[in-house]
């Protein structure tokens, strides 16, 4: 492990916690724990069983275990991430005045100096001995690290005019999410499931538990229809062309993870699900998906990542009735043709695909264009009107 | 940890492989970490990539008793834990009709009259145990409540008697397809694992260990096609179960080589595309595509030469 010979293992495992914590693992003090005995029985001087190890113990899902090689790396080896963006749960400063303020006398100080606000996680294992004092080193990772694309280009998702919500509108929102979401019918099922007092007697189990009385049926059991929740995915696009829209999009993306268990995802040219970060109720939430896609590149592949979603990410829970609500203007820089073929693939699953634009007409992308017939509806969506107009729609 | 002891995760992973398992370091280690701290070991991965055929093989290992609940919808307590056999019961209490006193409610309550179902199979086994909770995904939110004090505690209550602990502590592996999220406290409490598609050289060295008979070339080009048909957009996409199926398909049908009739390719293809989608998405022409592929991508972009000589 490459650890620094003065740093306390408990205080560099406590920082990487911390990391893991940023990124949506859950990792408490029963997971520290489990990882300090891990790496005491492994004996910790060989890294590729402890990192196996501890994977095993702080992941928790498929979507933790993808993000592991990434995190461990980018905690224990920072110099191996040398040359390639580097992502951290922190690249918002602060909208407070006074400090905004204080932040822009620093700058003017020292131009090299890069803007610190309360730090959240360290960064790198070598960090996490400097958390208390609040000073970090020009050449340091971390000073790098942030989503290290320019600053106002980060900013740009959060730093709109339409954006500032006042709480009625948030609550609005809510109230809305909450409308649409009991208007997904739920699927019926074929089968029956236990339920007191139900609808249909459950004969099977009614002669089983009569026996207890000596076959008298003293105890009847009940069934009803069992019926599956609405499935809802909502893949939002947070590329350079969508920046202005992206906020609203997460923001209503966010009220329909809370109200109906939505998985969502965000893309340009990769697909992350940021499901974890939207259930929370933080309002770091904006910063943590500006880290999680800060890697990617530019453009906008919709068909590589509609892929991907559904061959890799919702695979198995792709069914007949599942929602997918794609937000995007639908410019791809993949080959036209290759969304239709992407869209017709997830209507192989029984999937129903409603596209959300910001548009007021609908979108003039080629590549939309071929690929209507596979969409079932699409709505304009670039304010909280809208979305209030559509909801006798969504259903 | 009952049973063999295995000293580090590399003795366990030269076991796993006596045993017909080829698991990778990072597999071994957490199999044996799962061991160390006494924790329940949560797989997570397609069908078909050997999640179940783990848990098999760990039991082989150990020498232990392996017990399966294999979970579907509506499973409840009285399938899963345990459940009283009220016949017996019954049949004490007649039998005993006509002298009063005799049975006391304590008698038909006890140990004998219950009838063992895996969980509490698990727990009561004298001697090591795996316990393989197969497909969790499958069972409802409430029975994987349940789950969860005899996760925790390796224990089982029982009303009528109290609480009943385990003598051994089981192994326990879950598996999960992933068809439904599983609850956050159940996850915590296992350690986790995904398990992916097997790479080519893994996937080659499984079919070889796993049928020695067959012909080398006939495994190395039969995985190099399941791995390309692996990248098709399949609604089933074949696992390493489906790849032995289908190369044991080959071997009994005498080949040595993929034939290079597509007919007859074809015909075989029942062991790896397992529905009528994907079964009519693949034609004679995209299947020698993907036989191709090998040709050109592997050898001939180097050296034309060997293929016109092979």
């Amino acid at each position: 492990m490459n650890l620094q010979p003065a740093l306390a293992p408990t205080e560099a495992l406590a920082g990487f916690a911390a990391l893991l914590r940023d990124h949506g693992l859950t990792v408490g003090v029963a997971e520290q724990q489990a990882m300090l005995q891990a790496a005491l029985r492994l004996g910790g001087l060989r890294e590729a069983p402890v990192r196996a190890a501890w994977r095993a113990i702080a992941c928790h899902s498929a979507r933790e275990w993808r993000l592991w090689p990434d995190l461990f790396d980018r905690y224990w080896h920072p110099e191996r991430l040398r040359g390639t963006v580097r992502v951290s749960g922190q690249t918002r400063p602060t909208r407070d005045l006074r400090q905004a303020v204080q932040q822009m006398r620093e700058q003017m100080g020292s131009a090299q100096q890069p803007p610190t606000s309360a730090k959240s996680a360290p960064q790198t294992a070598a960090d996490a001995s400097h958390t208390g004092q609040g000073d970090s080193d020009a050449g340091s990772p971390r000073a790098m690290g942030g989503a290290s694309r320019h600053a106002p280009q980060v900013e740009a998702l959060h730093r709109r005019d339409g954006q500032m919500w006042l709480p009625q509108e948030l609550g609005e929102l809510q109230r809305l999410a909450r409308q649409i979401t009991a208007q997904l019918r739920p699927l019926p099922m074929r089968r029956w499931q236990p339920r007191q007092p139900g609808k249909r007697l459950d004969l099977r189990r009614t002669l089983r538990r009569s026996v207890a009385w000596g076959g008298e049926p003293l105890a009847p059991a009940w069934q009803v229809r069992r019926e599956e929740p609405p499935r809802l995915f909502i893949l939002a696009d947070v590329s350079r062309s969508m920046e202005a829209h992206a906020a609203l999009f997460l923001r209503v993306a966010r009220a329909f993870a809370q109200a109906a268990q939505a998985r969502v995802f965000v893309f340009h040219t990769r697909l992350a699900e940021v499901t974890p970060l939207m259930q929370r109720d933080s309002a770091t939430v904006q910063e943590k998906i500006n880290a999680v896609t800060a890697g990617f590149g530019a453009g906008t592949r919709i068909a590589a990542s509609l892929q991907d979603f559904a061959r890799v990410h919702a695979r198995a829970q792709l069914r007949r009735g599942a929602h997918v609500w794609v937000m995007s203007d639908g410019f791809d820089t993949d080959a036209p043709d290759q969304l239709a073929e992407a869209l017709r693939s997830l209507r192989g699953h029984g999937a129903r695909i409603t596209w959300f634009h910001p548009t007021r007409t609908l979108p003039a992308a080629a590549a939309l264009q071929g690929a209507r017939s596979h969409i079932q509806r699409f709505v304009p969506l670039a304010s909280l009107a809208d979305l209030a107009a559509a909801r006798h729609l969504l259903h | 940890m009952q049973g063999p002891a295995t000293p580090t995760p590399s003795a366990l992973r030269e076991a796993l492989q006596r045993a017909g398992y080829l698991a990778d370091e990072d597999l071994a280690t957490t199999v044996w970490l799962a061991g160390e701290l006494q924790r329940p070991l949560l797989l997570e991965g397609d069908a078909g990539v050997g999640k179940t055929a783990l848990a098999q093989a760990l039991a082989q290992v150990q020498g232990a008793v392996l017990v399966r609940l294999q979970c579907f919808e509506g499973l409840d307590l009285a399938q899963a834990a345990y459940e009283w056999n009220y016949g017996r019961q019954l049949m004490a209490i007649r039998l005993h009709d006509g002298q009063p006193g005799s049975v006391k409610e304590s008698d038909v309550f006890s140990r004998d009259y219950l009838l063992e179902r895996p969980l509490l199979k698990a727990i009561s086994q004298d001697g090591p145990c795996v316990l393989l909770i197969d497909e969790i995904d499958r069972a409802d939110e409430a029975f994987e409540a349940f789950l969860l004090e005899v996760l925790a505690e390796y224990q089982i209550t029982v009303p009528e008697i109290g609480t009943l602990r385990a003598h051994h502590i089981p192994r326990v592996i879950l598996t999960s397809n992933g068809t439904r999220e599983l609850s956050d406290a159940l996850r915590r409490r296992c350690l986790y694992h995904h398990l992916d598609y097997p790479t080519l050289e893994r996937e080659i060295a499984i079919v070889k260990t796993a049928l020695p008979e067959a012909d080398t070339r006939l495994v190395e080009d039969a995985v190099q096609f399941v791995q390309r048909l692996r990248h098709e957009d399949l609604s089933k996409t074949p696992g390493i179960a489906e790849t032995l199926d289908w190369v044991r398909a080959l071997h009994r049908m005498n080949h040595h080589t993929l034939p290079e009739d597509m007919a007859v390719l074809l015909t075989t293809l029942g062991c790896l595309l397992k529905t009528r989608e994907d079964r009519f998405a693949l034609g004679a022409e995209r299947a020698r595509q993907l036989v191709e592929g090998r040709r050109t991508v592997g050898v001939a972009e180097k050296a034309p030469a060997n293929v016109v000589a092979s």
